[in-house]
């Protein structure tokens, strides 16, 4: 038994030193390290920043991330990293307390209660919320839907509410949410877009107008990312163009630094990157102003999370300016690059994760 | 930071262990306080800071009660005994929530191992108090009773000699670490493969209202409770006794494969062993000595196991569930003594145990027995699709935890070991060994921990 003890010393202390040292090259827990501050340092913070860091960094990270899928969906609920895995699609587990729903609530009417034109409000459903009904109840102590009639239920009455949940739900069967990802596709976006304009005063732009492209048809989600689960479907990522005429003038971004950027209301080349999301809209941004040839005179201040990247493209049709306004911290941004007294409209557009996450509380 | 991360295991251990090794013997202790330290920043400086005074406090009480007269000796005993059994409650029970201002510590940290160097704590003023045991004046070796980081986290308790002792005859070699790291990776995978899972069907159960629950679901979430404890707090103390055998230092098991026995009184010796024998000699014994009356004795056994439920948890549900184990032990010993039955078998004793563990699992007196009546068709629900649901998911892992928590693969190993096929061994062990930290690194790979805790010790 000796030699086993010598050649098991060996062997995991050869595993443990090759791994450190491959983690050590590939950035190790640097990231991490960047993200120390004293408070962090004092309640222990940094060592979760530190761990996660060093997580993502870890040699075949991928792999390894692939392999503890399949564990997880063999040997117990197909649950892995907070991620229902089943045939037909992935669905994130989220906590949802209705106090986030009263939190948000609560900003919106602030915020419309200080602005002259009309406020419009969306809450959009993850993927959990259209297809959780699949899920065992034990999974979703709160629903998506609860969340959504929680909001609409608290908004003041002159918020024009529009309930995308429902017209979801009941499209359900369409290919409306990736299947590897908790957002909705283009067509679910457009299926909104078909309410969201005319409650603005608009006609929207029929189906068959747009010639859809397939950008790819090899996206892997975020869900994706979460799980790493090899045997996921592939998703479809689409654009919608409609050549009416209508002409983008200008579209410029400012970062979370303060620097301006030419965006692209789609950048095809973000479908080889890391984040094939950023197709729409490019990288995350602070504020985008989108100038169109559109000659109404007409501007919308879209006040908004990831979940608007692929709807904003549909309203540039009927607006010559829109402005989009990051909702992490819109009341800033506002003052910082725009004035909100210079739009007629503001549409909230939020997916009901990004309420949770923002307006959790306690 | 805790034994299951990656970060202690691919960067903090290797660097650690390599330290300690290369140190000249005379600056070994130094070099592991300070390394205990530093494992301790990682939970944040405020519990380094504690940890410092905390140990400061004993260690001065320890040298007080040394050097004070003997008619004195209780003042240093009382103040230490209180100031440690003060910062326990602080930490463990919420009736103390405004400590943590005092403390300056916030709410969600937690000095990680309190429970068990605080009876370390204790034990060793207790034994200088009764002259069972010198003061020691090196403040670094005490700090390393209390401290020491391959044993801070549920870790064996010993008295402060033995420590000392296991100290003084510290072996390095490749055998040492072979053995530890056998030890600390079984351990390992206890937590991440077992005991994670059946957290999360404990979870799943728990996130069911109780008066939606059937019968069935309810006996499916208590035997996850205790499984799920078993292999938790089993699996950290292999991991603890594994990392002390690396740094040379061979520590005694918690546990011996208490669940599926015959008496309760076999799984009281097999469970947390340590942690009762210090609960013996500290509490039961000077007090049952005191009389000589054995229905006091009896009584002390009760309400020492009292204790020991809120040891585990301050709730009403765990002081019960003490008594009830405490009761259990007494009167199998009693029928035992006038033969009148032998209440054996495994099924009586695994039946006991999960009615008993029900309480603390619950936390209160009244959610248990809501949840005794549920496990008996009190929702008039004996079975329904979410029981089906989550045996049809679990029933793997179940089986697996089963096996895992009995002595059939220990029995195995050692009949294989005394046989011809003794070399299988040799192979199996580092490729098990290796196969094991693989499939827990992947596990731990998505956030870099497991960090689920069923209880906080």
């Amino acid at each position: 038994m000796k030699l086993a003890e010598k050649i098991t010393a060996f062997s995991i202390m050869l595993i443990i030193t090759a791994a450190s040292v491959a983690a050590v090259i590939n950035g190790g827990a640097g990231n991490g390290f960047s993200q120390i501050s004293l408070k962090n340092l004092a309640d222990g913070g940094f060592c979760h920043v530190l761990s996660e860091s060093f997580a993502a960094e870890f040699p075949f990270g991928k792999q390894l991330r692939s392999v503890a899928a399949e564990i997880g969906t063999k040997s117990g609920e197909p649950v892995v990293n907070g991620v229902y895995i089943s045939e037909e699609r992935m669905l994130s587990l989220n906590e949802y307390r209705l106090s986030a729903a009263d939190n948000c609530a609560e900003v919106v009417n602030a915020y419309s209660a200080d602005f002259e034109g009309a406020v419009y409000f969306t809450a959009v459903p993850t993927s959990t919320g259209i297809y959780g009904d699949s899920l065992p109840s034990y999974f979703l102590s709160v629903t998506e839907k609860q969340i959504t009639e929680r909001i609409h239920g608290s908004l003041d009455v002159n918020i024009r509410r529009i309930d995308a949940y429902t017209i979801l739900k009941n499209l359900s069967d369409n290919y409306i949410y990736y299947r590897s990802d908790t957002k909705w596709t283009s067509y679910g976006a457009y299926c909104v877009y078909r309410t969201v304009a005319q409650k603005l005063g608009f006609i929207p732009v029929p189906y068959d107008k747009y010639s859809i492209r397939h950008v790819t048809d090899d996206y892997y989600g975020n869900l994706f990312t979460r799980t790493g689960y090899m045997e996921s479907r592939a998703d479809i990522i689409d654009i919608y163009d409609y050549n009416d005429g209508t002409e983008i003038v200008s579209c410029t971004g400012v970062d979370s630094h303060g620097i301006e950027h030419d965006i692209n209301l789609y950048d095809v080349s973000a479908v080889e990157s890391d984040n094939p999301y950023n197709l729409y809209l490019g990288e995350k941004m602070d504020y985008i102003e989108i100038s169109t040839s559109v000659n109404n005179e007409k501007s919308l201040l879209v006040i908004g999370d990831e979940t608007a990247d692929c709807f904003i493209p549909f309203l540039t049709k009927h607006y010559s300016k829109i402005s989009f306004v990051s909702a992490d911290n819109y009341k800033n941004i506002i003052d910082k690059y725009t004035d909100k007294s210079r739009y007629e409209q503001t549409l909230f557009i939020l997916g009901i994760d990004h309420i949770s996450g923002k307006y959790r509380g306690e | 930071m805790t034994y299951s991360s990656l970060l202690f295991i691919y960067m903090f251990f290797p660097l650690s262990l390599l330290l300690y090794l290369i140190a000249p013997k005379k600056v070994k202790d130094g070099v592991l306080y300070a390394e205990s330290l530093v494992f301790c920043g990682f939970m944040g400086l405020r519990i380094v800071a504690f940890m410092v005074v905390f140990c400061l406090v004993n260690y001065l009480a320890g040298l007080a009660l040394y050097c004070i007269s003997p008619k004195l000796k209780s003042i240093p005993l009382a103040a230490g005994v209180l100031y440690d059994v003060l910062m326990l409650i602080s930490f463990r029970s919420s009736y103390f929530s405004y400590l943590h201002g005092f403390t300056g510590i916030p709410q969600a940290v937690f000095p990680v191992g309190i429970s068990l160097y605080t009876l370390s704590a204790i034990g060793y003023l207790a034994d200088i108090y009764k002259g069972n045991s010198k003061c020691d004046k090196n403040f670094i070796r005490f700090s390393l009773y209390i401290m020491m980081f391959p044993r801070l986290i549920m870790g064996t308790i010993v008295d402060y000699d033995t420590f000392v002792h296991i100290l003084r005859h510290r072996r390095y070699n490749m055998n040492e670490i072979g053995r530890g790291l056998v030890s600390f990776t079984k351990g390992l995978a206890k937590k991440v493969l077992i005991a994670d899972a059946l957290y999360e069907f404990n979870s799943a159960v728990k996130n069911i209202p109780l008066s939606e629950l059937s019968a069935a679901g309810a006996w499916l979430g208590i035997a996850a409770y205790i499984l799920c404890l078993y292999f938790t707090l089993s699996g950290f103390s292999d991991m603890s006794c594994g990392l002390c055998r690396c740094f040379g230092m061979k520590f005694s098991n918690s546990f011996n494969h208490p669940l599926f026995v015959r008496k309760v009184r076999i799984f009281v010796s097999g469970w947390h062993i340590q942690v009762l024998h210090w609960f013996r000699k500290y509490i039961i014994s000077p007090v049952s000595s005191k009389f000589d009356n054995p229905y006091v004795s009896k009584l002390v056994f009760v309400a020492v196991w009292i204790l020991t439920g809120i040891w585990y948890d301050f709730s009403s549900g765990a002081a019960l569930w003490g008594m009830l184990i405490g009761l259990a032990v007494i009167i199998e010993n009693m029928l035992n003594n006038h033969k009148p039955f032998r209440p054996n078998g495994i099924i009586y004793t695994m039946l006991s145990i999960t009615l008993m563990t029900v309480f603390l699992s619950q936390g209160s007196i009244s959610k248990g027995a809501q949840y005794i009546a549920v496990m008996f068709g009190g929702n008039g629900n004996l079975a329904d699709s979410a029981a089906a649901y989550m045996l049809k998911y679990y029933i793997v892992i179940i089986l697996i935890a089963v096996y895992a928590s009995t002595d059939l693969f220990r029995n195995t190993a050692a009949r294989i070991k005394n046989s011809r096929f003794s070399g299988v061994l040799t192979v199996l062990t580092p490729v098990s060994s290796a196969v094991l930290l693989i499939l827990c690194t992947a596990l731990m790979s998505f956030i870099g921990q497991s960090s689920t805790m069923i209880i906080q010790l």
